[in-house]
């Protein structure tokens, strides 16, 4: 969940339709459109990148009048269909996977079950990514995958490029081979297992 | 009592407010002190910077440390990125960092005839902040114009490791040959535990969004610095690394520069130096009972320092850091993730933010990385309307000032916090070079703990520390 609160404006005195605005977007708000930047104003989430990464420097973000606030409501799925899902791509529901709009596992979870079936669609209704923009694109990926979705990075963007490895995937032999110089693998994997199974707070289990 | 030195000042930043908005700094208030670091720890090394000779010092170190290092693959066709990060730059005043940048390119040139020397610039959540360095700096200027920031959303590329596909930024390994220009401070020492710290930046500061999630979301407290050291062990890197260069760090300076071409031999003296060096520090840290926390830094929250050690690991100094038996540190992603929706975490061996913070005056510190963590569990005041409204407005700040209260001044604010808690004790971190800003009570405080604490790291701990991470106890400290 995150509120919305300011607005990519783009300068198209300064903008040279370079493109690096809507390669970074994470929720496609920003495309170049007759070599100018334009920004789809209901979609924009907020996040800054454009404004950060734009090397003319053509993009202010700006307050907007009205404030919105984007997120999926829990109980609008049964809960039991996110629980296993989150469960199969080893998070607790309660667990925070955005630090930023601090968005829960179950939230994304949610948000797939309701039909968003790429990260950009989930940043769009949850808010995540939309933060930092770096930390958690790989549980958006997870809860994807363990959902049966595959989804295809947005042609020529930089927003994404796969899913990487996991605890539990570590190849047996790196983690021998390591195991003496400070890297503890399985007992973090002991860890992350105890965490994915910790009492829920906000709902009695059921 | 000692008088205050004098703190890092206010930078000019799109990441904090205008320096004019900064009133008066906490360590000008009655009854601020210091303690040198020396006094606390008689055996912390000689340092090259601060002193006499200013930043003199950190290019003969520089010249000095790759006098031995092998260049000859280096050929005057070929092209060289030398790869920064930000962090250096946040060291001291950024210019012993920048000094080391400069003198790094020289000697390339000199030595190989290579003139194709690019310097690129990797970031933390702030994908500006190192443009803003190499303007301030005059970096643009001294490497011809061949001196950019990069970030973590720009175009990246796979690279096979033995974890498989991991990404890393183009621009970082766009050239024939990267130099790995770093430091040895131990900064967040929460996230790599002092396990392989000088390989670190290959999975952050010079990688993608998916391989920094990877460290942060998918393979746990005490393994995720791996995905570092197997970027840097891809026959990718490899093929291209020609050697590292590190400001040594300790707590109260630049001790010197260190240069390899095995970044491996290099990694295991910074261990060395990071254990023994900042063991010390943070274990003293960790003996406070109680006390004020003053923020008064240009960097992110959980960034600002005092005697080297950045407030996130005095948020975690009621537990041992460097204990790798210890899974979760009181404060890192992964416990900060693992709090359910209550606000309590998950597990019940979640340890608590440092309780002896009893509260904290946010004077100056700046947006730019996910903080509300912090002011959700210690009660935080944060000084000045227009410092809340820039927290209000960055897209990792938006829960920031939910939990925080706003006071018009430093001095309104400290004075409510010593009311509301009523301790004397004052930690500043503000960045005082050599020693510690702090109130008398907390000064008296910690040099009467100190000696006990030097025995029990030497005795006790350090052996521990190195014996958990592969590296023996004997040994030049590099
Ligand atoms: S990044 Fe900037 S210059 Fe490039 S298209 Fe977007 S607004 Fe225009
Ligand atoms: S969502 Fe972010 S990148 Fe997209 S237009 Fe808005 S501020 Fe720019």
């Amino acid at each position: 969940m995150k509120i919305v609160n300011m607005l990519a404006v783009v300068d198209v005195a300064k903008c040279t339709g370079c493109k690096t605005c809507e390669r970074v977007c994470p929720v496609l708000a920003i495309k170049v459109v007759n070599k100018v930047a334009v920004v789809d104003e209901k979609d924009c989430r907020s996040c800054y990148a454009c404004e950060q990464r734009c090397p003319e420097y053509a993009i202010a973000m700006v307050k907007r009048a009205h404030p919105f606030v984007v997120g999926v409501d829990i109980d609008s799925v049964e809960y039991e269909r996110v629980a296993r899902l989150c469960a199969k791509a080893r998070f607790n529901p309660e667990q925070l996977v955005c630090y930023c709009s601090a968005t829960r596992a179950e939230e994304v979870a949610a948000a797939i079950l309701k039909g968003a079936d790429t990260p950009e669609r989930i940043s769009l209704v949850t808010g995540v990514r939309t933060g930092c923009k770096v930390e958690c694109i790989e549980p958006i990926l997870r809860l994807l995958e363990a959902a049966g979705i595959q989804p295809v990075p947005p042609k020529g963007g930089w927003q994404w490029y796969g899913r990487t490895v996991t605890a539990w995937e570590i190849p047996e032999a790196t983690k021998k081979k390591y195991a003496s110089r400070g890297f503890y693998f399985d007992e973090d994997i002991e860890l992350l297992d105890r965490v994915t199974i910790a009492p829920l707070q906000g709902r009695r289990e059921s | 009592m000692r008088p205050v030195i004098p703190p890092i000042s206010p930078r000019s930043s799109q990441y904090g407010v205008d320096p004019a908005l900064v009133g008066k700094r906490v360590c000008e208030l009655p009854g601020m002190t210091s303690v040198a670091l020396s006094d606390l720890f008689p055996d912390l090394p000689q340092v090259i910077f601060p002193g006499a000779g200013g930043v003199a010092g950190v290019r003969r170190a520089t010249l000095e440390a790759v006098e031995k290092v092998d260049m000859t693959k280096i050929r005057p066709e070929h092209s060289v990125n030398i790869l920064a990060s930000h962090h250096g730059f946040t060291l001291l005043g950024g210019e012993p960092y920048t000094e080391m940048l400069k003198t790094l390119r020289d000697v390339i040139e000199q030595r190989t005839g290579c003139r194709d020397i690019r310097l690129r610039a990797g970031v933390g959540l702030r994908f500006r902040e190192t443009e803003e360095y190499i303007r301030r700096y005059g970096l643009d200027r001294y490497f011809q114009g061949k001196a950019i920031g990069v970030a973590p959303i720009d175009e990246g590329f796979p690279i096979a490791t033995e974890l498989g596909t991991l990404y890393g930024i183009r621009k970082v390994y766009d050239a024939d040959w990267i130099v790995h220009a770093h430091n040895s401070d131990v900064r967040e020492v929460h996230f790599h535990r002092q396990v392989d710290r000088a390989v670190k930046p290959f999975g952050m500061s010079y990688a993608r969004i998916e391989t920094r999630s990877t460290y942060h979301q998918n393979l746990g407290p005490r393994a995720a610095n791996f995905t570092a050291r197997a970027i840097f062990d891809s026959p990718f890197v490899q093929k291209k690394f020609a050697f590292a260069s590190f400001l040594t760090v300790a707590p109260n300076g630049i001790v010197g520069v260190d240069a390899d071409n095995d970044l491996y031999a290099l990694n295991d003296r910074v261990t060395r130096l990071g254990c023994t060096l900042y063991g010390k520090m943070m274990t003293l840290f960790g003996e406070i009972d109680e006390c004020i926390v003053a923020l008064d830094f240009p960097c992110p929250v959980v960034y600002v320092f005092a005697a080297g050690v950045i407030y996130a690991n005095f948020a975690g100094a009621n537990t041992d850091l460097y204990d790798l038996e210890l899974p979760l540190p009181a404060y890192t992603w992964y416990t900060e993730a693992f709090y359910g929706k209550r606000g309590k975490p998950l597990l019940e061996d979640i340890p608590p933010l440092n309780p002896a913070i009893r509260m904290c005056v946010h004077n100056y510190a700046w947006t730019g990385y996910p903080s509300a963590f912090f002011s959700e569990h210690i009660p935080t005041v944060m000084v000045g309307q227009e410092q809340a409204d820039l927290f209000r407005r960055d897209p990792q700040n938006l829960n920031y000032m939910k939990h925080a209260v706003v006071a018009e001044s430093m001095e309104s604010a400290m004075e409510f916090a010593k009311k509301t808690t009523g301790t004397e004790k004052v930690l500043i971190f503000d960045g005082a070079m050599g020693g510690i800003n702090l109130s008398e009570p907390l000064a008296e405080f910690l040099l009467q703990k100190a000696p006990t604490v030097a025995r029990r790291v030497d005795e006790e701990l350090l052996p521990k520390w190195l014996r958990q991470r592969g590296i023996p106890l004997s040994g030049a400290a590099g």
